[in-house]
């Protein structure tokens, strides 16, 4: 029973770990990811572009099956868990293989492996140790490291390089993981977000991609932000003048640019946008005096009066003469008319409501301006009218935390090893033997293996075999004198 | 390799002075077309980019028509001008590279010209490499009218040198671009040698027929697709004053409709694809002396593809045509001002890669009847089978690394940019994409020992994609790599 299970076990996991699942998943994320970028993504479209672009029953299937959001869909993150599922059953399946080529060698060539070996040269000998000594030098001035192999008394030589480039694949596929690990733990406890910031402002929450918003455990202050142009008018540079406050006292002071972000915690912020805000910040303005009939209901304006023209800062209260001071008591960017009572529609700059206090004379009059409409509501001794409004200028930070990236880089870097040991680091393998020529006589038979770049191998065997051949040729003679000295 | 090489001496034993009045053409027009240019430049500097690029069109054309000169007639002679054309067109072109660079003080990376040049100045030097080292001389017919395709496509693309928006000035652009640049140069050398294993793997002519008259028609459907109203080819307007594109208010570009040329486009699709259907028909039908008519098929395509390409030299360069969308409220404020009375300008500039796509499929024809003509002669001048699979699986596994790299860098890029490494945007995924279609490439051919025709089909599936990711993407699914 328990043996059926085992099998069953074992067959499924080759099934997983098979190269055709393996390209069969990846056709499958290939395609899946072609189709969104062919598909608008709502992520990164408006939803107005979104249902101008489809009619709303296609809108609602391509919804349904989630093709309008596919690389956030549960059935594309389950086929990236299914390539990765397949690549450890592949590498589990692979493994024993694997190490029993790199733990136990194979030193010693068989006659059935001599007979098969592509690249193999012999040459006759008289006396198996000189030739086998003379095989090693020249092996080892070859730069390959022989060591004595000794079975049933008889040496040869083995000699190898870069035996570990067999597990290059493990590599590369580890890697792949480790990016993977990577992007599930950014999916799982990282966040991204943007926050707009004008000068001055302190903010802890960042608006996530999802309309939720994240408290952050510090508080950010912007103390200044600004674009520098090329000579044509476009922009140069952008930079933030950014301030960490966490508990309360200043932790970090940096200036940020486009490629350099800040970092506090882990939380990245990037410049990544500039521009005006709606926030007025000072305006240059005009008061003409005028008279205000006893019963209020109609003003004149005073004619040969002159104009007083001063500047405005929306935070102080200016002074139009010795007697009369004024000062922005609201600023609405976007106002209707209800019930006679003003009201903020919204906080884009479509149709400005400003109340001022202008002070005459102890006296305190409320004045409304609504520029857009040409309108005002004054009573007080001077007609006001705005030439000029300068608006503060924001600065857009995208704010990102990922906590595992380290695992994204350090598979990038991985990957880049176990690429160049699988593509350009050779496993290589020579044998020497003494062996019998089947005629009475001894040759020493020289053999060798290469993993890969065959033909490159083919010319350095060429080399290796000269260098031994010089080699035996320079030692042979005197091993004859020697041994026939020695009878 | 140096076998190879020798064997390839072996086997043309031509006599020395064959084809010269071949040469003298090809070298008359060059010096003529030389001459010409000189004339045009009546002031200012001689040694100005414009000038050098021009300089290093004409002699990409001049190795162009010698390289096929070389695969028609297998004259070796000219495949020997022919290096010697490329190589002083490289020399021009690393002129006009290095002239962009002290310029602009920064690598010529930032747009899609500046990444053309670069890609042109890659191939050419890969071509002369694998020319010398391996003696594959015929590659340079395919990658030198490559060359010219992309050159005749920066003429036309504004090639002013702007400074770099912020998100694009950092170290990690030259790193990323340089990589990819690499990459697609070597997914390009990966494609030529497939293609040249098909031809010597005896793959049947009228398969690579079908593949040439399937792929053109496929370009000329996708810009009817695209383009085609009511009758009219759309355009881009362009606007002669400021050299770009006419773009209206909010940065959509004005599309003019150049009348009755739409159907002519039509016609060029269905006239592309008739080599193709008689080739399903032949098959279906096993009817051999169909695929006789089918190669008649492509003189006609070839004839009306030359004749689509004057049509529209003469109708889009230059002239006024009407708006493709008079409702647009910009486009009727436009149309009150007296100058556009009789509609909207336009010029070739305006729509490079119609053009491109247009010269492209014209090469593909012509390179089809090379290998009709001399099918034998060329198969002679090949290395062998065995070593174009090789050295298509070489170029791949140095392809591989560098599109990994590529990736990587561009992800680290965006993350110390836009604080995310990854973000699915159109470009990144198809990168992906193509990284996956490499990597299963390799797969097949490591673990389920693919060799030969399935792997070169493979390799070309994979610049097949590549190209989508360079051109396509940029022009038909805009993203984040709007600058390039």
């Amino acid at each position: 029973m328990a043996g059926t299970n085992r099998s069953t076990a074992k067959s499924l996991m080759s099934t997983i770990g098979s190269v055709k699942t393996g390209v069969i998943l990846l056709i499958a994320v290939g395609v899946v990811a072609a189709a969104g970028t062919v598909i608008l993504q709502r992520p990164m479209t408006e939803p107005e572009q979104m249902e101008r672009a489809y009619s709303p029953q296609v809108l609602r299937v391509l919804d349904a099956v989630g093709l309008t959001d596919v690389y956030h869909t549960w059935w594309f993150i389950a086929l990236l868990l299914a390539v990765a599922v397949s690549i450890v059953a592949a590498s589990i399946e692979r493994w024993p293989n694997a190490w029993r080529f790199y733990a136990r060698p194979y030193r010693r060539p068989e006659p059935h492996f001599r007979a098969a070996t592509k690249n193999k040269v012999e040459f006759p000998i008289i006396d198996p140790d000189t030739a086998i000594a003379a095989a090693e030098r020249a092996l080892r001035r070859q730069g390959l490291k022989p060591q004595r192999v000794i079975e049933n008394e008889e040496v040869s030589l083995y000699a190898e390089k870069s035996r570990f480039s067999v597990f290059a694949v493990y590599i590369v596929h580890a890697s792949l993981l480790l990016i993977f690990l990577g992007g599930i733990i950014d999916g799982v406890w990282g966040y991204k977000g943007y926050i707009r910031m004008t000068p001055g402002q302190e903010l802890n929450t960042v608006d996530l991609r999802d309309k939720r918003q994240h408290t952050l455990p510090f508080t950010l202050r912007c103390d200044g932000t600004g674009q520098e142009n090329h000579p044509d008018g476009t922009p140069k540079r952008w930079w933030s003048k950014m301030v960490v406050l966490d508990s309360g006292k200043e932790t970090l002071n940096k200036t940020i640019e486009v490629n350099d972000p800040l970092t506090y915690k882990g939380v990245r912020f990037f410049q990544s946008s500039f521009g005006r805000s709606d926030e007025v910040i000072a305006m240059e303005m005009d008061a003409i005096p005028q008279t205000v009939s006893a019963d209020k209901s109609e003003v004149a304006q005073i004619p040969g009066a002159e104009h007083v023209h001063f500047r405005l800062d929306t935070k102080k209260t200016a002074q139009i003469d010795a007697d009369t001071t004024i000062r922005l008591l609201q600023f609405i960017p976007d106002f209707f008319v209800q019930d006679g009572q003003i009201f903020r529609r919204s906080n884009n700059l479509v149709n400005p409501a400003l109340e001022f206090a202008v002070v005459s004379k102890g006296q305190e009059y409320k004045v409304w301006l609504f520029p857009n409409a040409g309108q005002s509501h004054n009573q007080s001794p001077f007609a006001l009218d705005i030439r000029d409004a300068e608006f503060a200028n924001y600065t857009g930070l995208q704010v990102a935390y990922e906590p595992g990236q380290w695992a994204v880089w350090a598979g990038c870097i991985l990957m880049g090893l176990g690429l160049f040991v699988a593509f350009y680091m050779v496993h290589v393998r020579v044998w020497a033997q003494t062996v019998a020529d089947g005629k009475g006589g001894l040759v020493l038979w020289v053999g060798a293996a290469a993993n890969k770049n065959r033909e490159m191998f083919e010319q350095r065997f060429k080399e290796v075999t000269q260098e031994i051949e010089k080699e035996l040729k320079s030692s042979q003679p005197q091993a004859t004198a020697s041994a026939a000295a020695g009878k | 390799m140096g076998t190879q090489a020798t064997r390839m001496k072996m086997e043309e034993p031509q006599s020395v002075s064959q084809g010269t009045p071949f040469l003298l053409v090809v070298g008359l027009s060059t010096v003529f077309a030389l001459l010409l240019a000189l004339m045009n430049v009546k002031s200012g500097p001689l040694f100005t980019e414009g000038n050098m690029l021009f300089a290093t069109l004409i002699f990409y054309s001049a190795a162009s028509a010698l390289y096929i000169g070389f695969g028609v007639t297998g004259t070796a002679r000219f495949a020997k001008f022919a290096s010697a054309a490329l190589a002083l067109g490289f020399v021009m072109n690393t002129l006009a590279a290095g002239h962009r660079w002290s310029v602009a003080g920064r690598p010529p990376f930032a747009s899609i010209y500046e990444m053309l040049l670069s890609f042109v100045w890659t191939v050419a030097l890969l071509t002369l490499v694998t020319e010398r080292k391996y003696g594959v001389k015929l590659i340079g017919s395919v990658t030198a009218p490559l060359a010219v395709v992309s050159v005749t496509l920066m003429q036309l693309l504004n090639s002013d040198v702007r400074p770099l928006v912020p998100a694009l000035q950092s170290t990690w652009l030259h790193i990323h671009v340089t990589l990819a640049m690499l990459a697609y140069a070597a997914c390009a050398m990966s494609f030529a040698t497939a293609l040249m294993f098909l031809i010597k793997d005896n793959i049947k002519s009228e398969t690579l027929l079908a593949l040439t008259s399937g792929s053109t028609s496929l370009i000329y459907a996708a810009i009817v697709a695209t383009r085609f109203d009511g009758g009219a080819l759309s355009v881009v307007g362009w606007d002669a004053e400021n050299k770009q594109d006419a773009i209206l208010q909010g940065g959509a570009r004005l599309f003019v409709n150049i009348p009755e040329l739409g159907w002519l486009f039509v016609l060029a699709t269905l006239i592309t694809a008739a080599p193709v259907v008689l080739y399903f028909v032949a098959k279906v039908q096993n009817k051999d002396n169909l695929l006789g008519v089918a190669n008649t098929a492509i003189f006609i395509s070839l004839a009306v593809q030359v004749l689509t390409l004057a049509a529209f030299f003469l109708r889009a360069n230059g002239g006024a045509y009407p708006p493709a969308d008079p409702l647009n409220s910009t486009v009727m404020e436009m149309m009150q001002n007296p100058a556009f009375r009789n509609g909207f300008p336009t010029a070739l500039p305006a729509s490079p890669f119609i053009l491109s796509g247009m010269l492209s499929g014209i090469f593909a024809s012509l390179l089809y009847l090379m290998l009709h003509w001399r099918r034998t002669g060329l198969e002679n001048l090949l290395p062998s089978a065995d070593t174009l699979d090789r050295v298509t699986y070489k170029t791949i596994c140095v392809a591989f690394p560098l599109l990994t790299l590529m990736i990587a860098s561009g992800a680290y890029w965006a993350n110390q940019a836009w604080g995310t490494y990854w973000q699915w945007d159109p470009k990144e995924t198809w990168a992906a994409i193509t990284w996956l279609v490499y990597a299963g490439y390799l797969h097949m051919r490591l673990t389920r020992g693919w060799r030969g025709r399935r792997a070169a089909y493979f390799a070309i599936l994979g610049f097949a994609v590549v190209m989508f990711t360079f051109f396509g993407v940029t022009y038909l699914l805009p993203g984040l790599h709007a600058y390039a």
